[in-house]
Protein backbone atom coordinates (compact mmCIF):
# COMPACT_ATOMS: atom_id res chain seq x y z
CA UNK A 1 0.00 0.00 0.00
CA UNK A 2 1.12 3.51 -0.79
CA UNK A 3 2.63 5.23 2.26
CA UNK A 4 1.64 8.62 3.63
CA UNK A 5 4.49 11.05 2.98
CA UNK A 6 6.39 13.32 5.34
CA UNK A 7 8.01 16.20 3.45
CA UNK A 8 10.24 18.90 4.91
CA UNK A 9 9.63 22.16 3.08
CA UNK A 10 12.52 24.60 2.80
CA UNK A 11 12.42 28.24 1.78
CA UNK A 12 15.48 29.50 -0.06
CA UNK A 13 16.53 33.14 0.22
CA UNK A 14 19.87 34.37 -1.11
CA UNK A 15 21.15 30.80 -1.38
CA UNK A 16 20.41 30.02 2.30
CA UNK A 17 17.42 28.49 4.03
CA UNK A 18 15.18 30.75 6.06
CA UNK A 19 11.90 30.41 7.86
CA UNK A 20 9.44 33.08 8.95
CA UNK A 21 5.92 33.48 10.22
CA UNK A 22 2.89 34.23 8.00
CA UNK A 23 5.17 34.86 4.98
CA UNK A 24 6.33 38.24 6.33
CA UNK A 25 7.47 38.28 9.96
CA UNK A 26 10.21 36.99 12.15
CA UNK A 27 12.55 35.59 9.49
CA UNK A 28 15.18 33.29 10.87
CA UNK A 29 18.23 31.72 9.29
CA UNK A 30 17.78 27.98 8.87
CA UNK A 31 21.00 26.67 7.35
CA UNK A 32 22.70 25.64 4.14
CA UNK A 33 20.35 23.94 1.65
CA UNK A 34 22.76 21.23 0.54
CA UNK A 35 23.96 20.08 3.95
CA UNK A 36 20.40 20.29 5.28
CA UNK A 37 19.20 18.10 2.42
CA UNK A 38 21.87 15.57 3.32
CA UNK A 39 20.77 15.49 6.96
CA UNK A 40 17.09 15.02 6.10
CA UNK A 41 17.98 12.35 3.56
CA UNK A 42 19.76 10.45 6.32
CA UNK A 43 16.57 10.66 8.39
CA UNK A 44 14.77 8.95 5.52
CA UNK A 45 12.15 11.62 4.86
CA UNK A 46 9.98 10.74 1.87
CA UNK A 47 10.54 13.81 -0.31
CA UNK A 48 11.74 17.39 0.03
CA UNK A 49 10.40 20.68 -1.29
CA UNK A 50 12.56 23.74 -1.98
CA UNK A 51 10.88 27.06 -2.74
CA UNK A 52 12.98 30.06 -3.73
CA UNK A 53 11.02 32.96 -2.26
CA UNK A 54 13.18 35.61 -3.95
CA UNK A 55 12.36 34.36 -7.42
CA UNK A 56 8.84 35.66 -8.13
CA UNK A 57 9.28 39.10 -6.44
CA UNK A 58 12.59 39.60 -8.28
CA UNK A 59 11.25 38.32 -11.58
CA UNK A 60 13.79 35.50 -11.55
CA UNK A 61 13.67 31.74 -11.30
CA UNK A 62 14.79 29.31 -8.62
CA UNK A 63 18.57 28.98 -8.38
CA UNK A 64 19.49 25.88 -10.40
CA UNK A 65 22.95 25.53 -8.87
CA UNK A 66 21.39 24.58 -5.56
CA UNK A 67 19.24 21.99 -7.33
CA UNK A 68 22.29 20.47 -8.99
CA UNK A 69 24.19 20.28 -5.70
CA UNK A 70 21.25 18.71 -3.88
CA UNK A 71 20.77 16.16 -6.62
CA UNK A 72 24.45 15.18 -6.36
CA UNK A 73 24.10 14.61 -2.63
CA UNK A 74 20.76 12.87 -2.13
CA UNK A 75 19.11 10.06 -4.05
CA UNK A 76 15.53 10.88 -3.22
CA UNK A 77 12.70 12.82 -4.84
CA UNK A 78 12.42 16.55 -4.50
CA UNK A 79 10.21 19.34 -5.78
CA UNK A 80 11.35 22.87 -6.56
CA UNK A 81 9.42 26.07 -6.92
CA UNK A 82 9.90 29.79 -7.28
CA UNK A 83 9.32 32.03 -10.27
CA UNK A 84 8.72 29.29 -12.83
CA UNK A 85 6.69 30.66 -15.74
CA UNK A 86 8.11 28.93 -18.84
CA UNK A 87 8.31 25.35 -20.11
CA UNK A 88 12.03 25.75 -20.79
CA UNK A 89 12.59 26.60 -17.12
CA UNK A 90 10.85 23.39 -16.08
CA UNK A 91 12.90 21.39 -18.55
CA UNK A 92 16.07 22.89 -17.11
CA UNK A 93 15.10 22.24 -13.47
CA UNK A 94 14.27 18.63 -14.26
CA UNK A 95 17.54 18.24 -16.11
CA UNK A 96 19.32 19.65 -13.04
CA UNK A 97 17.84 16.89 -10.90
CA UNK A 98 14.43 18.07 -9.67
CA UNK A 99 11.59 15.56 -9.97
CA UNK A 100 8.63 17.88 -9.73
CA UNK A 101 8.03 21.58 -10.13
CA UNK A 102 5.77 23.61 -7.90
CA UNK A 103 3.67 26.41 -9.46
CA UNK A 104 1.84 29.05 -7.40
CA UNK A 105 1.79 32.50 -9.00
CA UNK A 106 2.27 31.24 -12.56
CA UNK A 107 -0.85 29.08 -12.23
CA UNK A 108 -2.90 32.11 -11.14
CA UNK A 109 -1.59 34.40 -13.87
CA UNK A 110 -2.03 31.79 -16.61
CA UNK A 111 -3.98 28.62 -15.70
CA UNK A 112 -3.29 27.30 -19.21
CA UNK A 113 0.39 27.09 -18.30
CA UNK A 114 -0.41 24.28 -15.83
CA UNK A 115 -2.07 22.31 -18.62
CA UNK A 116 0.74 22.92 -21.10
CA UNK A 117 3.34 21.92 -18.52
CA UNK A 118 1.39 18.75 -17.65
CA UNK A 119 1.10 17.82 -21.33
CA UNK A 120 4.81 18.24 -21.87
CA UNK A 121 6.19 16.73 -18.64
CA UNK A 122 3.27 14.59 -17.44
CA UNK A 123 0.70 15.50 -14.79
CA UNK A 124 2.76 13.83 -12.08
CA UNK A 125 5.51 16.41 -12.56
CA UNK A 126 3.40 19.47 -11.79
CA UNK A 127 2.48 20.38 -8.21
CA UNK A 128 0.16 23.37 -7.91
CA UNK A 129 0.52 25.18 -4.59
CA UNK A 130 -2.28 27.38 -3.27
CA UNK A 131 -1.40 30.16 -0.81
CA UNK A 132 -4.54 31.37 0.95
CA UNK A 133 -5.61 33.47 3.90
CA UNK A 134 -8.87 33.81 5.81
CA UNK A 135 -10.56 37.04 4.73
CA UNK A 136 -14.20 38.19 4.64
CA UNK A 137 -14.27 36.57 1.16
CA UNK A 138 -13.49 33.16 2.69
CA UNK A 139 -10.22 31.31 2.14
CA UNK A 140 -8.92 33.80 -0.37
CA UNK A 141 -6.10 32.74 -2.71
CA UNK A 142 -3.00 34.97 -2.96
CA UNK A 143 -0.30 35.30 -5.62
CA UNK A 144 3.29 36.58 -5.35
CA UNK A 145 4.20 35.11 -1.93
CA UNK A 146 1.03 36.43 -0.32
CA UNK A 147 1.47 39.90 -1.78
CA UNK A 148 -1.41 39.94 -4.22
CA UNK A 149 -5.04 39.01 -3.51
CA UNK A 150 -7.03 37.17 -6.17
CA UNK A 151 -10.75 36.56 -6.63
CA UNK A 152 -10.41 32.80 -6.09
CA UNK A 153 -11.19 30.74 -3.02
CA UNK A 154 -8.87 27.86 -2.09
CA UNK A 155 -11.44 25.08 -2.46
CA UNK A 156 -12.64 26.11 -5.92
CA UNK A 157 -9.13 26.89 -7.14
CA UNK A 158 -7.93 23.44 -6.06
CA UNK A 159 -10.68 21.75 -8.09
CA UNK A 160 -9.94 23.96 -11.06
CA UNK A 161 -6.23 23.14 -10.88
CA UNK A 162 -7.02 19.43 -10.74
CA UNK A 163 -9.03 19.85 -13.95
CA UNK A 164 -6.10 21.77 -15.44
CA UNK A 165 -4.01 18.58 -14.97
CA UNK A 166 -2.01 19.42 -11.88
CA UNK A 167 -0.56 16.13 -10.60
CA UNK A 168 -0.81 17.11 -6.95
CA UNK A 169 -2.41 19.98 -5.07
CA UNK A 170 -0.62 21.61 -2.13
CA UNK A 171 -2.52 23.93 0.20
CA UNK A 172 -0.63 26.52 2.24
CA UNK A 173 -2.43 28.61 4.83
CA UNK A 174 -0.64 31.95 5.13
CA UNK A 175 -2.25 32.51 8.55
CA UNK A 176 -0.88 29.24 9.88
CA UNK A 177 2.56 29.49 8.28
CA UNK A 178 5.21 29.33 10.99
CA UNK A 179 2.53 29.48 13.70
CA UNK A 180 2.92 25.81 14.70
CA UNK A 181 -0.77 25.89 15.64
CA UNK A 182 -2.01 22.94 13.57
CA UNK A 183 -3.07 22.32 9.97
CA UNK A 184 -6.31 23.55 8.39
CA UNK A 185 -8.14 20.28 9.01
CA UNK A 186 -11.50 21.41 7.68
CA UNK A 187 -10.12 22.29 4.24
CA UNK A 188 -7.93 19.16 4.16
CA UNK A 189 -10.94 17.01 4.91
CA UNK A 190 -13.26 18.62 2.34
CA UNK A 191 -10.66 18.74 -0.41
CA UNK A 192 -9.26 15.25 -0.01
CA UNK A 193 -12.81 13.90 -0.30
CA UNK A 194 -13.33 15.74 -3.57
CA UNK A 195 -9.92 15.49 -5.26
CA UNK A 196 -8.91 12.46 -7.27
CA UNK A 197 -5.29 13.56 -7.08
CA UNK A 198 -3.04 13.57 -4.01
CA UNK A 199 -3.38 16.48 -1.58
CA UNK A 200 -0.31 17.83 0.21
CA UNK A 201 -1.18 19.70 3.41
CA UNK A 202 1.25 22.49 4.25
CA UNK A 203 1.71 24.96 7.12
CA UNK A 204 0.73 24.69 10.75
CA UNK A 205 2.64 21.64 11.99
CA UNK A 206 3.75 22.21 15.56
CA UNK A 207 3.25 18.88 17.31
CA UNK A 208 3.29 15.20 16.52
CA UNK A 209 -0.45 15.10 16.92
CA UNK A 210 -0.95 17.88 14.36
CA UNK A 211 0.73 15.61 11.83
CA UNK A 212 -1.54 12.72 12.70
CA UNK A 213 -4.64 14.93 12.46
CA UNK A 214 -3.75 16.17 8.96
CA UNK A 215 -3.14 12.66 7.63
CA UNK A 216 -6.26 11.31 9.33
CA UNK A 217 -8.22 14.14 7.72
CA UNK A 218 -7.24 12.69 4.33
CA UNK A 219 -4.01 14.37 3.20
CA UNK A 220 -1.72 12.11 1.14
CA UNK A 221 1.30 14.01 2.40
CA UNK A 222 2.20 16.70 4.93
CA UNK A 223 4.95 19.27 4.78
CA UNK A 224 6.80 20.32 7.93
CA UNK A 225 9.10 23.34 8.30
CA UNK A 226 9.27 25.22 11.62
CA UNK A 227 8.64 22.11 13.67
CA UNK A 228 11.73 20.42 12.21
CA UNK A 229 13.88 23.53 12.17
CA UNK A 230 13.02 25.06 15.55
CA UNK A 231 11.88 22.17 17.75
CA UNK A 232 13.46 18.87 18.74
CA UNK A 233 11.04 16.78 16.66
CA UNK A 234 13.00 14.82 14.08
CA UNK A 235 11.44 12.99 11.11
CA UNK A 236 12.24 9.73 12.90
CA UNK A 237 10.13 10.79 15.88
CA UNK A 238 7.26 11.92 13.63
CA UNK A 239 7.32 8.64 11.74
CA UNK A 240 7.36 6.44 14.80
CA UNK A 241 4.52 8.46 16.37
CA UNK A 242 2.41 8.17 13.22
CA UNK A 243 3.16 4.51 12.83
CA UNK A 244 2.20 3.74 16.44
CA UNK A 245 -1.07 5.61 15.77
CA UNK A 246 -1.93 3.26 12.93
CA UNK A 247 -0.87 5.43 9.99
CA UNK A 248 0.86 3.78 7.07
CA UNK A 249 4.29 5.45 6.89
CA UNK A 250 7.68 4.28 5.70
CA UNK A 251 10.26 3.09 8.15
CA UNK A 252 13.52 3.11 6.23
CA UNK A 253 16.41 5.49 6.50
CA UNK A 254 17.97 7.36 3.62
CA UNK A 255 20.60 7.02 0.92
CA UNK A 256 23.99 5.50 1.74
CA UNK A 257 23.05 4.85 5.36
CA UNK B 1 30.72 2.45 -19.91
CA UNK B 2 27.01 2.86 -19.19
CA UNK B 3 25.19 5.00 -21.76
CA UNK B 4 22.38 7.08 -20.27
CA UNK B 5 20.15 7.94 -23.22
CA UNK B 6 19.40 11.66 -23.40
CA UNK B 7 16.42 12.34 -25.65
CA UNK B 8 15.07 15.32 -23.72
CA UNK B 9 12.59 13.39 -21.57
CA UNK B 10 14.58 12.02 -18.71
CA UNK B 11 16.05 13.02 -15.38
CA UNK B 12 19.42 12.10 -16.84
CA UNK B 13 21.43 13.99 -14.27
CA UNK B 14 19.84 12.28 -11.24
CA UNK B 15 20.48 8.95 -12.89
CA UNK B 16 24.05 9.85 -13.75
CA UNK B 17 24.61 10.97 -10.13
CA UNK B 18 23.35 7.65 -8.77
CA UNK B 19 25.44 5.57 -11.22
CA UNK B 20 28.47 7.72 -10.47
CA UNK B 21 27.94 7.26 -6.73
CA UNK B 22 27.91 3.49 -7.30
CA UNK B 23 31.25 3.72 -9.08
CA UNK B 24 29.99 3.12 -12.60
CA UNK B 25 31.40 5.09 -15.51
CA UNK B 26 28.28 6.65 -16.99
CA UNK B 27 27.89 8.92 -19.98
CA UNK B 28 24.87 11.04 -20.89
CA UNK B 29 24.53 10.75 -24.65
CA UNK B 30 22.30 10.66 -27.71
CA UNK B 31 25.04 9.54 -30.07
CA UNK B 32 24.34 6.02 -31.45
CA UNK B 33 28.10 5.41 -31.68
CA UNK B 34 28.22 5.62 -27.89
CA UNK B 35 25.52 2.95 -27.71
CA UNK B 36 27.81 0.70 -29.77
CA UNK B 37 30.74 1.10 -27.39
CA UNK B 38 28.63 1.06 -24.19
CA UNK B 39 28.55 -2.10 -22.07
CA UNK B 40 25.04 -1.29 -20.94
CA UNK B 41 22.33 1.23 -21.78
CA UNK B 42 19.85 3.00 -19.51
CA UNK B 43 16.69 4.55 -20.94
CA UNK B 44 15.22 7.01 -18.43
CA UNK B 45 11.99 8.90 -19.02
CA UNK B 46 9.76 11.52 -17.47
CA UNK B 47 6.86 13.02 -19.36
CA UNK B 48 4.18 12.11 -21.85
CA UNK B 49 4.49 8.86 -23.86
CA UNK B 50 3.55 10.33 -27.25
CA UNK B 51 6.04 13.20 -27.11
CA UNK B 52 8.79 10.92 -25.81
CA UNK B 53 8.48 8.28 -28.53
CA UNK B 54 8.27 11.04 -31.15
CA UNK B 55 11.52 12.52 -29.83
CA UNK B 56 13.26 9.12 -29.94
CA UNK B 57 12.20 8.72 -33.57
CA UNK B 58 13.09 12.27 -34.60
CA UNK B 59 16.55 11.92 -33.09
CA UNK B 60 17.06 8.70 -35.06
CA UNK B 61 17.47 6.64 -31.88
CA UNK B 62 14.78 4.00 -32.41
CA UNK B 63 16.77 1.87 -34.86
CA UNK B 64 20.10 1.79 -33.00
CA UNK B 65 18.40 1.23 -29.62
CA UNK B 66 16.21 -1.55 -31.00
CA UNK B 67 19.25 -3.21 -32.56
CA UNK B 68 20.96 -3.35 -29.16
CA UNK B 69 17.78 -4.42 -27.39
CA UNK B 70 16.92 -7.29 -29.72
CA UNK B 71 20.04 -8.19 -31.78
CA UNK B 72 23.28 -7.44 -29.94
CA UNK B 73 21.25 -8.06 -26.76
CA UNK B 74 23.04 -5.52 -24.63
CA UNK B 75 21.78 -5.20 -21.04
CA UNK B 76 19.25 -2.36 -21.09
CA UNK B 77 17.40 -0.76 -18.20
CA UNK B 78 14.24 1.31 -18.69
CA UNK B 79 13.00 3.55 -15.91
CA UNK B 80 9.47 4.94 -15.46
CA UNK B 81 8.39 6.29 -18.86
CA UNK B 82 11.55 4.61 -20.24
CA UNK B 83 10.06 1.29 -19.13
CA UNK B 84 6.71 2.04 -20.76
CA UNK B 85 8.45 2.80 -24.06
CA UNK B 86 9.57 -0.87 -24.16
CA UNK B 87 5.91 -1.84 -24.79
CA UNK B 88 4.04 -2.26 -28.08
CA UNK B 89 1.52 0.45 -27.38
CA UNK B 90 0.31 3.00 -24.84
CA UNK B 91 -3.23 4.26 -24.35
CA UNK B 92 -1.97 7.63 -23.05
CA UNK B 93 -3.44 10.72 -24.79
CA UNK B 94 -5.18 8.93 -27.65
CA UNK B 95 -2.74 6.04 -28.09
CA UNK B 96 0.79 5.69 -29.46
CA UNK B 97 3.00 2.83 -30.63
CA UNK B 98 6.05 2.10 -28.50
CA UNK B 99 9.37 0.43 -29.23
CA UNK B 100 7.77 -3.03 -29.09
CA UNK B 101 10.63 -4.80 -27.29
CA UNK B 102 8.30 -6.37 -24.73
CA UNK B 103 4.90 -7.79 -25.65
CA UNK B 104 2.87 -5.44 -23.48
CA UNK B 105 0.60 -2.45 -23.53
CA UNK B 106 0.48 0.58 -21.27
CA UNK B 107 -2.76 1.62 -19.63
CA UNK B 108 -3.97 4.03 -16.97
CA UNK B 109 -4.05 2.85 -13.36
CA UNK B 110 -7.71 2.33 -12.44
CA UNK B 111 -8.08 1.92 -8.69
CA UNK B 112 -11.35 0.38 -7.55
CA UNK B 113 -11.32 2.45 -4.37
CA UNK B 114 -12.04 6.18 -4.64
CA UNK B 115 -9.70 6.93 -1.75
CA UNK B 116 -6.80 5.71 -3.88
CA UNK B 117 -5.39 8.70 -5.76
CA UNK B 118 -3.95 8.81 -9.29
CA UNK B 119 -1.15 9.63 -10.02
CA UNK B 120 0.40 7.22 -7.59
CA UNK B 121 2.98 9.44 -5.90
CA UNK B 122 5.17 8.10 -3.13
CA UNK B 123 6.68 5.02 -1.55
CA UNK B 124 5.12 1.61 -2.01
CA UNK B 125 6.10 -1.97 -1.22
CA UNK B 126 7.26 -4.46 -3.84
CA UNK B 127 5.96 -7.99 -4.28
CA UNK B 128 8.72 -9.84 -6.10
CA UNK B 129 7.44 -12.20 -8.81
CA UNK B 130 10.65 -13.04 -10.68
CA UNK B 131 14.22 -11.85 -11.42
CA UNK B 132 15.11 -12.26 -7.74
CA UNK B 133 18.66 -11.12 -8.49
CA UNK B 134 17.37 -7.57 -9.07
CA UNK B 135 15.99 -7.33 -5.53
CA UNK B 136 18.61 -9.28 -3.63
CA UNK B 137 19.74 -7.63 -0.42
CA UNK B 138 16.59 -5.53 0.06
CA UNK B 139 15.10 -5.68 3.57
CA UNK B 140 12.17 -8.11 3.28
CA UNK B 141 9.61 -6.04 5.19
CA UNK B 142 10.89 -2.63 4.10
CA UNK B 143 11.47 -2.85 0.38
CA UNK B 144 9.60 0.39 -0.43
CA UNK B 145 10.58 2.28 -3.57
CA UNK B 146 9.46 5.60 -5.01
CA UNK B 147 6.72 5.73 -7.65
CA UNK B 148 5.33 8.70 -9.53
CA UNK B 149 3.07 7.72 -12.43
CA UNK B 150 -0.49 7.51 -13.77
CA UNK B 151 0.06 4.71 -16.32
CA UNK B 152 1.62 1.27 -16.03
CA UNK B 153 2.67 -1.59 -18.26
CA UNK B 154 0.63 -4.79 -18.64
CA UNK B 155 2.68 -7.72 -19.96
CA UNK B 156 1.11 -10.36 -22.21
CA UNK B 157 3.57 -12.99 -20.96
CA UNK B 158 3.37 -13.17 -17.17
CA UNK B 159 6.92 -14.57 -17.11
CA UNK B 160 8.14 -11.05 -17.94
CA UNK B 161 6.74 -9.71 -14.68
CA UNK B 162 9.45 -9.18 -12.04
CA UNK B 163 7.56 -7.26 -9.35
CA UNK B 164 4.18 -5.72 -8.63
CA UNK B 165 2.89 -3.23 -6.12
CA UNK B 166 -0.60 -2.62 -4.78
CA UNK B 167 -2.32 0.67 -5.53
CA UNK B 168 -6.04 -0.01 -5.48
CA UNK B 169 -5.25 -3.18 -7.47
CA UNK B 170 -2.11 -4.74 -8.92
CA UNK B 171 0.30 -2.34 -10.58
CA UNK B 172 3.33 -3.51 -12.58
CA UNK B 173 6.47 -2.36 -10.76
CA UNK B 174 9.25 -4.16 -12.65
CA UNK B 175 9.80 -6.45 -15.61
CA UNK B 176 12.67 -8.62 -16.77
CA UNK B 177 13.12 -10.51 -20.02
CA UNK B 178 16.61 -11.66 -20.98
CA UNK B 179 18.80 -8.59 -21.43
CA UNK B 180 15.87 -6.22 -20.84
CA UNK B 181 15.12 -4.94 -17.33
CA UNK B 182 12.77 -2.11 -16.42
CA UNK B 183 11.18 -0.52 -13.38
CA UNK B 184 8.14 1.72 -13.11
CA UNK B 185 9.58 3.16 -9.89
CA UNK B 186 12.66 5.38 -9.75
CA UNK B 187 15.63 3.45 -8.33
CA UNK B 188 17.79 6.59 -8.61
CA UNK B 189 15.34 8.32 -6.23
CA UNK B 190 14.62 5.43 -3.86
CA UNK B 191 17.45 6.05 -1.40
CA UNK B 192 19.20 2.87 -0.14
CA UNK B 193 16.75 0.42 -1.72
CA UNK B 194 17.01 2.06 -5.12
CA UNK B 195 20.79 2.24 -5.05
CA UNK B 196 20.85 -1.46 -4.18
CA UNK B 197 18.61 -2.30 -7.14
CA UNK B 198 20.83 -0.29 -9.51
CA UNK B 199 23.90 -1.98 -8.05
CA UNK B 200 22.29 -5.41 -8.55
CA UNK B 201 21.64 -4.56 -12.18
CA UNK B 202 25.18 -3.28 -12.70
CA UNK B 203 26.63 -6.46 -11.21
CA UNK B 204 24.29 -8.97 -12.85
CA UNK B 205 25.90 -11.27 -15.40
CA UNK B 206 23.41 -11.38 -18.26
CA UNK B 207 25.44 -13.97 -20.21
CA UNK B 208 25.33 -16.55 -17.43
Amino acid sequence: MLKKRIIPKFLVHGGRLIKGVRFTENWREAGNPVSTARVYDSYGVDEMIFVDIDATPNGGVVDGRIIERVSEEVFMPFTVGGGVTKLEQIEKLLAQGADKVCLTTAALRDPGFVTRAAQRFGDQCIVVNIDYSDTPEGRQVFAACGGEATKHTAFDWALRMEDAHAGEIMITSIDRDGSMSGYDLDLIHRLSERLEKPLIASSGAGSLDHCRQALDAGASAITISSMFIFSDHSPIKVRSYLSSNGLNVRSQTGSRS
Amino acid sequence: MIAVVDYGFGNVRSLWNALDFLGAEAEITRDPEDFDTADRIVLPGVGAFGDAIAAIRELGLEKPLTRHALETRKPMFGICLGMQLFANHSAEHGGHDGLGWIDAHVDRICPKDRDVKVPQVGWNTLQVKGAEWLFSGLPAQQNDVYFVHSYHMLCTDSHDLAATTNHGGLVTAAISRGNLTATQFHPEKSQDNGLRILQNWLEHDFDA
